[in-house]
């Protein structure tokens, strides 16, 4: 039996330890957004967040994630309206989708270390997760412009707080 | 008729419809699809409230294509593969506007099979242009009967009515079209004689078309709610992973040991497929209670198969063999084979030739091969995204031993086409599975390295292009031969075209090499290399041979131009001409190449070719083709500003143009987009990926040694379509169709090195930079 | 796996040589006799404060680690059972519940302390210096009274451990009295008048209880610590603990911070999370401690580095390894071990300057990249880090499908040759091999 927390809910499931984290959220949690691609860790269609950071699931055993905390593309929001979702949709970024999930938690996570990317910084983090429809001007463009909503969201708290 | 037309036509036939379909009333609606099937509560529908009973009860269906609830919901049928292209919200927006439909008030059902929809197929850039008449017809038939009976309900004459965003209006009053058929009860349908005749809108009433709308499928595709056929999932299914066989073909299996997989959790048995099909030879499945099992009792099973004939055949065979086959004089189906060619050569002053190659190239799509089948209330059921329903429904058919009507494949989200899913051979192991189970579902899913090793590639091809030329430089015949596999003679072999001398070719293995140049009179001889077909299933990847033929004569022209002294961009101009073969023809290519040549001489304004101020080791190149097929011509330039690194080799593209003229532009955002990732296809294979035949199977089984380009590998790019009111072209596939050719020509440009092979690696660049010195 | 499974094998080599070389005559001043059997103490012997006392100590020693069976069904805490894997056979720790048959239940205090500093059972035997009580020689009388105090609280459990599987003569506990006699001094730790406090603290647990040098020295022939090369670094478990000392490789300096960071939260901001063997030792003990300890065994080891000195370095050392983290991934690059990095490493390990982020361990300033074997880098890559281990909470997957040798080996080249300076690796592939025959429980293969 192996308990995390999952989407914000305390989770058991009773699944072998080797199991990787994406066929247990997809075959045994019906979380089916999280998406199988290359299965070596290399395109990102797979990308969860454990702990907050983006992670590829397709090559993380269930024994890896006892008690951790894990976000999947339908945890992100609870009405889809998380900023970078907002974006993807705005610059109409999917065309097959099929990496899309991958690519917007990897995103949520790129802008938590970088709330204000360049485009280097861009390349270096979303590099692992491949777009075979090609969306990647797309991709740069709306990433930019969830970074400009969640500062301005931040900055919205700050005030209010302050 | 165009080509696609007549295809649709012939698959009527054979359907039994005749060549006219029916255009009355179907209330039967069993086939529409609802998405979110199978799943937890929480997920939504994937479009707009998509529902299982359409239509509607008293809803208006003046064609099969849409209906009018009411409650003035609009649906509309598509019946093409949703991978990445927005096809419905595109397709849907060309009835939408017609009918003057409120856009808010859309939906769209992307329907199952059954006959009455004509040819399923999803490939070739052809949605919107086979669509474009029909849709609009259907519009008009839609919008006729609103306003006759709108304007009965107002009580005025039609003449006195529009209609305008789902409503009929009369002066001051309007009625909304859901209250004409709650009202009204309308029940007129139309035949398509009766549809052809109807009005149709000028350009200039487009309120829809051409215009900023949002694509009905994306918001499902940032939630994770979005359904692709590997999502799809039904009560007490077993899982199971195929265990491949040696060989594509002709390997059987002579002993299986189950010792070890049985000591796997969860495996529940395997079996060695009998296909009458003959899609899957030598293939076993693997069963097990979860695919995590599956995937560790694949592996555990241990299998012992007589490997068929191509055991050992390379790529470097298959192109040989192609060589071969150009060199000899004899075989293949010519798709122009003018008067006077022969001629020409014998006296020219002089000959140009050159060869030129490409590596076999995956499809990569990024959802692996999958299929969901069972027998359900004695219809086999295949859940699956697929491109081409009508070619795979009658193999699964013939492999399950029972008639096409007891089959139906039902539609999901396609997690990328790029033409893998033409090929419907996964569904069949499946189906197969199923039955050996007595019709319990099961859900086969192949792994990456599983899916690669039978991808059906972008075959490797060789070809040779020769000019007669006078001495002074003019053109007086043209050769272009093209060895490859064929995946049309594979896999459909009764669509293939009929050549100039009536023997059948793969138009998909030749087209772009009947370009529109005026060069004198021309041989383009397609060869079927069938030691490629025999060794790997050839398969129709993103733009087929356009994505691969201009790389020769767009090169070859390059080439001609620098040995003649002559600039590239004036050279095409000058054999761009509006005459005989190229004065084009209406609907489909008014104007003809002088449109090509239109896009070549906006694309050279636009990136300045020609420019001497370029930094050292960097240089424009520049290539034009008219997209997909000469039938379907997108008039299509690119260029390409790459720099050379002379240390290492390494080519980087900073900069791609692209000019196209496409006729009608029904989506801009969407046109962008797909020319966007075509060019980076294009780019991808000209760069960055491509694999080889090694041992009869592809080498690269995955991306630690395939890579495709990744978003750090994206150059900018300024991508311009010229306005249009002519039909509307195809956008899938233009986009990759220049980019080789426009890179090799500007690294030639920019160091003086000729590539002739792609993909155009380092290693090549350096041997070309130490050649020249 | 635990602290101790590496150490045993260099201690039994060493225990064979000097049994051959002993003369019968030394028995006689390896002699101890047998401590009188007690009964267990009486609840309430011990006050909740020294209870309290004692679990600082022990977790400070790690006891719980080697005392705990982790193999097949894991075993109850502290009721040892612990398998040591060695290449003469297999041992298994002792039960140090408070049960009279089968742990300590019966041993005085003065019989613990004579064990702990001694290395000698109540019995009289010598116990086999896996047990590392040439660093508890150097405990105080209180602590050891605090730690006794708190195992005789524990719950009393009746486990015997599988006996050991070590061949004749190495089976004999004798056979380890000649290691002592050569290596072993004893004795309490003496504070370094030149030194402050707080050093002297951190000296006293990163020598005695916490022994550090247990696994982060290299060891002689005959397993014994050699004093002349102390803290330089040595193989563990498939590991390599690296050198703790100015000759530590990485680009900048463990100073104070790191060294703190490191042991107390799992994570050090710049050379990245402790795996492997090292994983327990911040998160299942030193975040468990006073903080000023920790602190201290931090200082005493900025110390042992010259952090002071060499850190005047590290701004330089700093910026060089953000431009070598953006490496081969900013535009185009064709070069297939770029792209294979990119794909498979880089969302997760580039970093930008100033400074890595916390959760982008950067490999550029990771001991990984900088010892003389790929041996950490390949254990890492195929086992990954479990949220349990490195950084709390955040996980690296295994890679152990998902990378071929080869391909582990154009990964460890690139890295070595785009993030380093040091020349390059030699025989990659072959020892990525060796390190994946060690990795005991494969994940599903979802590739291929």
């Amino acid at each position: 039996m192996i308990t995390f927390k999952l989407n914000g809910r305390d989770v058991s499931i009773d699944v072998p330890e080797d199991t990787p984290l994406l066929w247990a959220l997809r075959d045994d949690l019906d979380l089916t957004g999280t998406k199988f691609g290359c299965g070596v860790g290399q395109c990102g269609a797979c990308t969860v967040l454990v702990g907050g950071r983006a992670t590829r699931s397709c090559i993380t055993p269930m024994s890896s994630i006892e008690g951790a905390d894990i976000t999947t593309i339908e945890g992100l929001d609870p009405q889809g309206q998380h900023p970078v979702q907002e974006a993807w949709k705005d610059i109409q970024v999917p065309q097959c989708g099929y990496c899309q999930s991958g690519q917007i938690m990897q995103a949520v996570s790129l802008l938590k270390d970088y709330p204000d990317p360049t485009d280097e910084e861009i390349d270096g983090v979303m590099g692992g997760s491949l777009c075979r429809c090609m969306t990647y001007v797309r991709i740069r463009k709306a990433i930019k412009k969830a970074a400009a909503a969640l500062r301005a969201q931040t900055s919205g708290k700050e005030t209010s707080h302050g | 008729m165009g080509k696609l037309e007549r295809i649709a036509a012939r698959q009527d036939r054979s359907a039994g419809l005749g060549p006219t379909r029916r255009g009355f009333l179907l209330t039967a609606a069993g086939s529409a699809f609802l998405f979110g099937f199978a799943r937890s509560a929480k997920a939504a529908p994937v479009f707009p409230q998509a529902a299982a009973d359409l239509p509607e009860a008293g809803a208006f269906e003046p064609t099969l294509w849409c209906s009018i609830a009411p409650d003035g919901w609009v649906n509309i049928n598509i019946i093409r593969a949703e991978m990445g292209q927005h096809i419905g919200t595109a397709l849907a927006r060309i009835i939408a506007d017609e009918m003057e439909a409120d856009w808010d008030k859309v939906r769209i059902t992307y329907v199952d099979t059954d006959p009455k929809w004509g040819l399923m197929v999803t490939g070739g850039s052809w949605s919107v242009w086979m669509t474009w008449d029909q849709f609009r017809q259907a519009g008009a038939a839609a919008r006729t009967v609103m306003v006759a009976e709108g304007a009965k309900l107002l009580g005025v004459a039609p003449a006195a009515c529009v209609a305008r965003n789902g409503h009929v209006i009369a002066g001051q009053r309007s009625i909304a079209y859901g209250d004409i058929v709650s009202r009204a009860h309308p029940t007129r349908s139309f035949t398509p004689e009766e549809m052809a005749k109807l009005p149709l809108k000028p350009a200039s009433e487009r309120r829809l078309i051409g215009k900023q709308v949002r694509a009905l499928d994306i918001p499902a595709k940032t939630d994770g709610t979005a359904v692709y056929g590997i999502d799809a999932k039904l009560e007490g299914m077993v899982y199971a992973r195929p265990k491949l066989p040696p060989t594509r073909y002709g390997a059987k299996v002579v002993s299986v040991d189950e010792t070890e997989a049985k000591k796997v959790k969860g495996y529940i048995r395997h079996i060695v497929l009998e296909d009458p099909s003959g899609t899957v030879p030598g293939w076993v499945a693997v069963l097990a209670s979860s695919y995590p099992a599956a995937i560790r009792a694949t592996d555990a099973l241990k299998v012992t198969w007589e490997a068929g004939p191509t055991a050992h055949v390379s790529e470097h065979d298959i192109i040989e063999h192609g060589r071969a086959q150009i060199a000899n004089k004899e075989g293949g189906s010519c798709v122009f084979n003018d008067d006077g060619v022969d001629e020409a050569f014998a006296h020219a002053e002089k000959v140009v030739e050159h060869t030129y190659t490409c590596s076999s190239v995956l499809h990569y799509q990024l959802e692996p091969l999958n299929a969901l089948a069972r027998l359900h209330e004695g219809k086999w059921e295949v859940h699956c995204g697929n491109q081409w329903q009508s070619l795979f429904l009658p193999v699964i058919a013939k492999a399950l031993g029972v008639p096409e009507t007891d089959v139906v494949m039902r539609s999901y989200m396609l997690g990328g086409g790029f033409g893998r899913r033409l090929n419907g051979d996964y569904a069949v192991p499946a189906a197969l599975i199923s039955k050996a189970l007595g019709g319990k579902p099961v859900k086969l899913i192949f792994t990456r390295s599983d899916d690669v090793q039978y991808d059906s590639i972008r075959s490797p091809s060789i070809q040779t292009v020769r000019a007669a030329m006078t001495k002074d430089g003019a053109f007086q015949g043209w050769q272009h031969h093209a060895a490859a596999g064929w995946p049309t003679r594979v896999m459909a072999a009764a669509f293939m075209e009929k050549g100039a001398d009536g023997k059948p070719y793969d138009q998909f293995a030749i087209a772009g090499a009947d370009h529109w140049y005026t060069v004198g009179p021309m041989r383009v001889r397609a060869l079927d290399n069938d030691l490629a077909d025999a060794t790997f299933r050839p398969g129709w990847l993103r733009s087929v041979s356009s994505g691969w033929t201009p790389w020769a004569h767009e090169s070859f022209l390059d080439e001609v131009a620098h040995d003649i002294g002559k600039d590239p961009v004036s050279l095409r101009l000058s054999l761009l001409i509006s005459k005989g073969r190229n004065a084009g023809s209406a609907p489909d290519s008014v104007g003809g190449a002088s449109r090509q040549a239109a896009v070549l001489k906006r694309l050279a304004e636009k990136c300045g070719y020609g420019r001497t101020d370029l930094p050292a080791d960097t240089g424009i190149g520049i290539a034009t083709t008219f997209g997909q097929e000469r039938g379907m011509p997108t008039w299509t330039a690119g260029a390409a500003r790459v720099r050379v690194d002379r240390r290492t080799g390494v080519v980087t593209c900073e900069k791609i143009w692209l000019v196209l003229d496409a006729g009608t532009v029904i989506d801009p955002d969407g046109a962008t987009a797909q020319t966007e990732g075509g060019a980076l296809w294009g780019l991808s294979m000209a760069l960055f990926e491509g694999t080889e035949i090694e041992n009869g199977n592809v080498r690269d089984r995955n991306l630690d040694t395939y890579t495709p380009l990744r978003i750090a590998d994206v150059p900018d790019m300024d991508i311009e379509f010229l306005p249009s009111t002519e039909k509307p072209m195809g956008l899938g596939e233009p986009g990759v169709t220049t980019i080789a050719p426009a890179i090799g020509n500007a690294i030639f440009n920019a160091v003086g090195v000729r590539l002739r092979h792609l993909p155009i690696r380092p290693a090549d660049v350096l041997a070309g930079l130490n050649k020249a010195g | 796996m635990g602290v101790g499974v590496g150490v045993i094998k260099r201690f039994l080599a060493g225990a064979a040589a000097v049994g051959t070389v002993a003369g019968l005559g030394f028995l006689y001043y390896t002699w101890y006799p047998a401590l009188p059997s007690v009964a267990p103490p009486a609840a309430g012997t011990f006050t909740p404060e020294q209870i309290e006392r004692g679990r600082i100590v022990a977790a400070e020693g790690y006891c719980a680690e080697c005392h705990t069976r982790t193999d097949g069904t894991p075993g109850p805490e502290l009721a040892g059972d612990y398998r040591m894997e060695t290449p003469f056979g297999a041992i298994h720790s002792s039960n140090i519940t408070p049960d009279v048959a089968t742990g300590i239940g019966s041993w005085s205090e003065a019989a613990f302390k004579r064990a702990m500093r001694l290395g000698v059972s109540r019995e009289g035997e010598h116990l086999i210096p896996a047990f590392p009580y040439d660093h508890f020689t150097k405990m105080t009388d209180q602590d050891l009274s605090d730690l006794y105090a708190f195992l005789m609280t524990r719950p009393a459990v009746h486990l015997e451990p599988r006996p050991n599987e070590l061949p004749f003569p190495l089976s004999l506990r004798i056979m380890q009295a000649g290691w002592k006699l050569m290596f072993f001094s004893p004795g309490e730790y003496k504070p370094d008048p030149s030194h402050d406090a707080l050093w002297n603290r951190g000296a006293y647990l990163a020598e005695g209880n916490a022994h550090c040098g247990a696994c982060h020295t290299p060891r002689n022939f005959m397993g014994a610590e050699k004093k002349s090369a102390q803290y330089d670094g040595a193989v563990v478990d498939n590991w390599i603990a690296p050198p703790l000392n100015e000759h530590n490789p990485t680009p900048t300096t463990w100073t104070e911070e790191e060294l703190f960071q490191y042991l107390r939260f799992g994570v050090a901001p710049l050379h990245g999370p402790a795996g492997g063997p090292m994983s327990p030792v911040p998160h299942r003990f030193l975040s468990t401690v006073p903080e000023e300890d920790v602190r201290a065994i931090a200082h005493y080891y900025a110390d042992i580095d010259h952090a002071a000195e060499r850190s005047k370095h590290d701004p330089a050392a700093l910026a060089l390894a953000m431009e070598q983290s953006r490496a081969g991934l900013i535009g185009p690059n064709p070069d297939p071990d770029a792209k294979l990095y990119q794909g498979a490493c880089a969302a997760c390990h580039y970093n930008a300057a100033p400074a890595p982020v916390l959760g982008r361990p950067e490999l550029a300033l990771n001991n990984a990249l900088w010892l003389d074997e790929p041996t950490n880098l390949f254990q890492v890559m195929l086992h990954g880090l479990s949220a349990e281990e490195g950084q709390s909470g955040v996980a690296m997957p295994s890679f152990y499908n998902a990378l071929s040798d080869a391909d582990m080996a154009r990964i460890a080249a690139y890295l070595r040759r785009t993030r380093t300076t040091l020349p390059p690796w030699t025989d990659l592939e072959k020892k990525a091999a060796a390190v994946r025959s060690t990795v005991q429980s494969v994940p599903v293969n979802s590739s291929h």
